[in-house]
């Protein structure tokens, strides 16, 4: 097909905004998918995703419409993820595109994160088709969202189609936009062959299949492949199109977005925003865009049953090879045992990782307390990263320690500015700017600490606004300060799997709610148990887990002793389960449970 | 000869026959023990497949100390039936030297019964009167009423026994201290010479359990612990000595079966679902009259699983544990006389902490548990088996 009659775009849209269920209209409207066998949200194939309902792998699809003048286009679709944890995934997925369908919902409004996503669209130069969604509900507010969309995003209230996934209202119309509005596909004329890397995933039988836009030359078996970032050559094994499972091509050119398997085994080998080049002609300058992924948040995963520590590092390994960014390596915990350490890209992802091992490696799992990556400048001028609090070093050696911050926009209602303010003062932020959205909306732009906001501040943002807050974030800079270890003792044994760093400020409230929670969560043992937070040698807050009043059967006689005794040996198997530190025993969810909020 | 010495020494020294009575009219709402409907039929066939079993055993060499009939409701069977038992039992084992218990329920005794018992021998009677109070009897789906009790009782001190027990039952839903001080206070007045007090219980497979889950009542575990130790008191007043977790007696009235069993010496049950402990085995029958009788009719004693085999390990953990409930608690040097063994470091340690925490006392060769002890003795008893297997 001529490079001209295709049309590269993606869907983009706040949390809960449609994005899915639209896809999967135009799916259906272009035949690529018969009704019949298309299951509600097709393109989110991991259970969980469909669970929750969000999207995490982005999976492109290529339908081709015959639009009202007669021609048959190609249209790929890229259809992103929606949490920030993934926004550099977003922002690739857009990088393959020429246009973006930006996907508001009509009850809602424009929320943080389609303002985000639509600076990210128009930062990479696309054309922007805005689409107001579910305009059937009751709730649908249209004159709102139109004046939103002039008002906060700048887009003329005309370019807007009116639509409804659910009901399949302005699905030709989108389509038709599609073709009329998005650029033909650009850098075409670069002479070498130019294929950018969006996504990958792992096959147990082909390795690394790499999700890919072609935007220059041709891509075909049997080419000799050089990765641009890091020179790693590679042999083509195979190309084709997502229709939408994948299908063998000869080739893939300028314009096509289409899968590719080469010799490479490991995800990890593969960078998400790479160039690929031919490396018999290869290009001498990259596509743009191209970042190196890191784990921002970390965090030790421990088997809770130790023999199945091997079970769990093959679970990970195997997590590993479908997602790049995600990392892990072995380390021991006295509390916990043998386990590894692991870095994600936020708390979605750890929890998502958290949850597939559960649920598809089945081993139980314990995680401890999240940590930020802290860069500590030593007395002696040396500086490092520091990624778990039991790594920290004396005080005594420290001469300053840095911590990540974010640069977070928030949308709430205007009444609930007060709260939200206090929100972002609790948790050591500074409001910068603030500016009116619309006469009901603000805008909030604040710097805040990363390790701030990774327990509850979107769970309180959302709480506080009655869910009409949102938030968007892309990463800060390194800010000093004051910042110390805290340890959680159960009865004066340390429990280095609920050690954290914190501000000096909030340690005293920090330690009293933790002990207090963890106080709650230990069943009542023989004795009395005492939970203590302490910064160096000092006890900074307590809690106490009251001794058992009462635990006796009191008829055991008809000579029926193996019956009684089973039932001691049960409750002995149960303690067994448990995580003994000392003499006490701490059930394993205890560890998840002190973590989350109320 | 060396061996058998050896053997006989982990058996222990007595031997107690269990005689289970499967019948009863209704089903109580907290009772989960193994029982049947009475219909001529079954109580025909029963006393039968009693016959064919005690032709089954093996004479024991050792003379029987005790027999305890439990249910179930023996008191049930009429006075003819409960004759032929009793004369079967005798004739198989010979009188029980030291006590003889027959179970009955308020609602079942009669003169004629009593009197038959207690001419072949029967030394206790042991009733489960529960309350005295009608309102909580009825919550509990008891047939009998306080009256009736009382009457009951009457009976049974008029034909004479050495001992009387009376149950009661504590910590039921809607019970008011008072009400169960008002309980104990009479039951310790009507000059009987035993009492078992037990804390309502909420067993799987019981009526009682189907309400807990459906939230229509709830366990309060401060409420047990106050009337728990009401017990003590009221016991101690009225010159009773608590023997056990649950048990209470006028000195020389202690009940010798249980003792027996708490200790881990012998017994032999007989009828479905009676436990036995013998010749180093522990094992159960099945626990439905129509598979034992069935196993009966082809000429074995069937059993409810494979037995379990005992060795001085489980005995001496058995004999710390189920001996800890018993307010003399256990003797080490006799542990050690018995199983040439002594408590490994890691129960040692355990213990002293226990003592450190005033749960547990040490006197001379001597461990006992404190009333705070007793209060956990389930705890107590999961951390010291756990202990053993570290």
């Amino acid at each position: 097909m001529e490079t001209e009659n295709k049309r590269n775009f993606s869907i983009i849209a706040h949390v809960d905004h449609g994005k899915t269920t639209l896809s999967d209209r135009l799916l259906e409207h272009t035949q690529t998918v018969d009704t019949r066998v298309l299951t509600s949200q097709h393109l989110d194939s991991m259970d969980l995703e469909r669970e929750r309902g969000i999207t995490i792998k982005s999976h492109p699809v290529t339908m081709n419409y015959k639009c009202k003048s007669g021609t048959v286009v190609q249209l790929n679709l890229m259809d992103t993820p929606g949490h920030v944890d993934f926004s550099y995934e977003v922002s690739r997925s857009l990088a393959a595109c020429e246009g973006a369908v930006l996907l508001i919902d009509a009850a809602q409004g424009v929320e943080a994160q389609t303002v985000a996503n639509a600076a990210l669209a128009v930062s990479q130069d696309l054309d922007i088709i805005p689409v107001i969604n579910k305009i059937d509900l009751p709730s649908a507010n249209l004159e709102l969202c139109l004046k939103q969309l002039e008002d906060i995003l700048a887009i003329p209230a005309e370019d807007a189609i009116l639509a409804s996934g659910k009901s399949g209202i302005g699905i030709e119309d989108i389509l038709e936009a599609v073709v009329s509005r998005v650029s033909k596909p650009r850098w075409n004329d670069c002479e070498q062959t130019r294929v950018l890397i969006f996504d990958s995933v792992y096959d147990a039988y082909r390795g690394a299949i790499i999700y890919i836009r072609c935007f220059s030359g041709e891509i075909k078996p049997g080419d000799g492949i050089l990765m641009m970032s890091d020179h790693t050559r590679a042999e083509v094994k195979e190309v084709g199109v997502f229709s939408p499972h994948m299908v063998k091509t000869k080739s893939l050119r300028a314009g096509d977005v289409g899968y590719l398997v080469c010799n490479i085994k490991n995800v990890s080998e593969i960078k998400i925003g790479d160039t690929i080049t031919n490396a018999m002609k290869p290009a001498t300058e990259m596509l743009p865009g191209y970042q190196e992924v890191r784990p921002m948040v970390f965090s030790g995963i421990y088997p809770v049953e130790s023999s199945d520590y091997e079970k769990l590092k093959a679970g990970l390994g195997k997590l590993q090879l479908n997602d790049a960014a995600f990392s892990y390596q072995s380390e021991s915990s006295i509390a916990l045992g043998f386990g590894f350490r692991c870095g994600f890209l936020g708390l979605l992802h750890m929890e998502i990782i958290q949850e597939r091992i559960r649920r598809e490696y089945d081993v139980e799992i314990i995680s401890t307390y999240p940590s930020v990556v802290y860069r500590v400048e030593k007395a002696d001028r040396e500086t490092i990263e520091v990624d778990n609090p039991i790594n920290l070093p004396d005080p005594s050696h420290i001469e300053r320690i840095l911590e990540p911050t974010i640069r977070a926009t928030i949308h709430i209602p205007n009444e609930y500015v007060g709260d939200i303010l206090n929100l972002i003062m609790d948790k050591r932020g500074v409001c910068h700017n603030t500016e009116t959205l619309d006469g009901s909306r603000l805008m909030l732009e604040c710097v805040v600490p990363l390790n701030e906001i990774l327990i509850d501040f979107n769970d309180r943002l959302k709480s506080i606004t009655r869910g009409y807050g949102s938030m968007d974030y892309e990463l800060g800079d390194y800010v000093e300060a004051k910042l110390v270890r805290m340890d959680i003792m159960v009865n004066g044994d340390s429990v280095d799997a609920f050690s954290c760093i914190v501000h000096t400020d909030k340690a005293r409230a920090r330690g009293k709610e933790l002990c207090e929670r963890l106080a709650e969560i230990i069943p009542s043992h023989l004795f009395k148990i005492a939970v203590q937070a302490a910064i160096g040698g000092n006890i900074i807050a307590r809690a106490n887990v009251s001794a058992m009043r009462k635990d006796v059967t009191a008829k055991c006689y008809g000579g029926d002793i193996s019956r009684k005794r089973k039932l001691l040996e049960k409750q002995k198997e149960g303690k067994r389960k448990m995580k003994n530190i000392g003499n006490v025993s701490i059930p394993p969810d205890a560890f998840i449970k002190v973590l989350k909020s109320d | 000869m060396e061996k058998f010495d050896k053997m006989a020494k982990l058996r222990g020294d007595s031997l107690g026959i269990y005689l289970h009575v499967p019948f009863c009219s209704t089903t109580c709402d907290f009772c989960a023990f193994y029982q049947e409907a009475p219909r001529r039929q079954g109580i025909v066939e029963y006393l039968d497949g009693i016959d064919r079993e005690l032709s089954l055993i093996e004479a024991p060499e050792k003379k029987v100390d005790t027999c305890f009939w439990g249910g179930g409701t023996p008191g049930l069977l009429p006075a003819g039936d409960l004759d032929r038992l009793c004369k079967a039992v005798v004739s198989k084992f010979g009188q029980p030297q030291h006590e003889w218990t027959v179970e009955m329920a308020p609602s079942s005794v009669r003169k004629d019964k009593l009197q038959a018992l207690k001419d072949n021998g029967v030394t206790r009677i042991s009733m489960g009167v529960q309350s005295w109070d009608d309102g909580l009897l009825e919550s509990l789906g008891r047939l009998h009423t306080s009256k009736l009790a009382r009457k009951a009782l009457d009976l049974v001190q008029e034909v004479g026994f050495e001992s009387i027990n009376l149950d009661l039952i504590f910590a039921i839903p809607g019970q008011t201290a008072e009400q169960w001080r008002s309980d104990l206070s009479k039951t310790l007045s009507l000059g009987i010479d035993h009492i078992s007090t037990y804390c309502l219980t909420f067993e799987e497979d019981t009526a009682l359990y189907v309400k807990l889950s459906e939230g229509k009542v709830s366990i309060d575990t401060e409420k047990e612990t106050a009337f728990y130790r009401v017990s003590w008191e009221e016991t101690e007043r009225a010159g009773f000595e608590q023997y056990e977790i649950s048990n209470y007696a006028k000195k020389g009235h202690e009940c010798l079966h249980n003792l027996n069993t708490w200790r881990m010496d012998e017994w032999i049950g007989v009828g479905p679902s009676a436990a036995s402990q013998s010749e180093l085995k522990r094992y159960s029958n099945p626990a439905d009259l129509k598979n034992w009788l069935g196993d009966l009719k082809e000429g074995r004693r069937g059993l409810a699983s494979e037995p379990e085999v005992l060795d001085a390990g489980i005995l001496f953990e058995d004999c710390l544990i189920f001996g800890l409930r018993m307010n003399e608690g256990v003797n080490l040097d006799t542990l050690k006389n018995r199983f040439g063994r002594d408590l490994p470091e890691s129960v040692k340690d355990s213990m002293e902490q226990l003592e450190g925490e005033g749960k547990l006392v040490k006197e001379g060769g001597k461990l006992r548990l404190t009333g705070e002890g007793r209060l956990v003795a389930d705890a107590i008893g999961t951390e010291l088996l756990g202990r053993f297997s570290d």
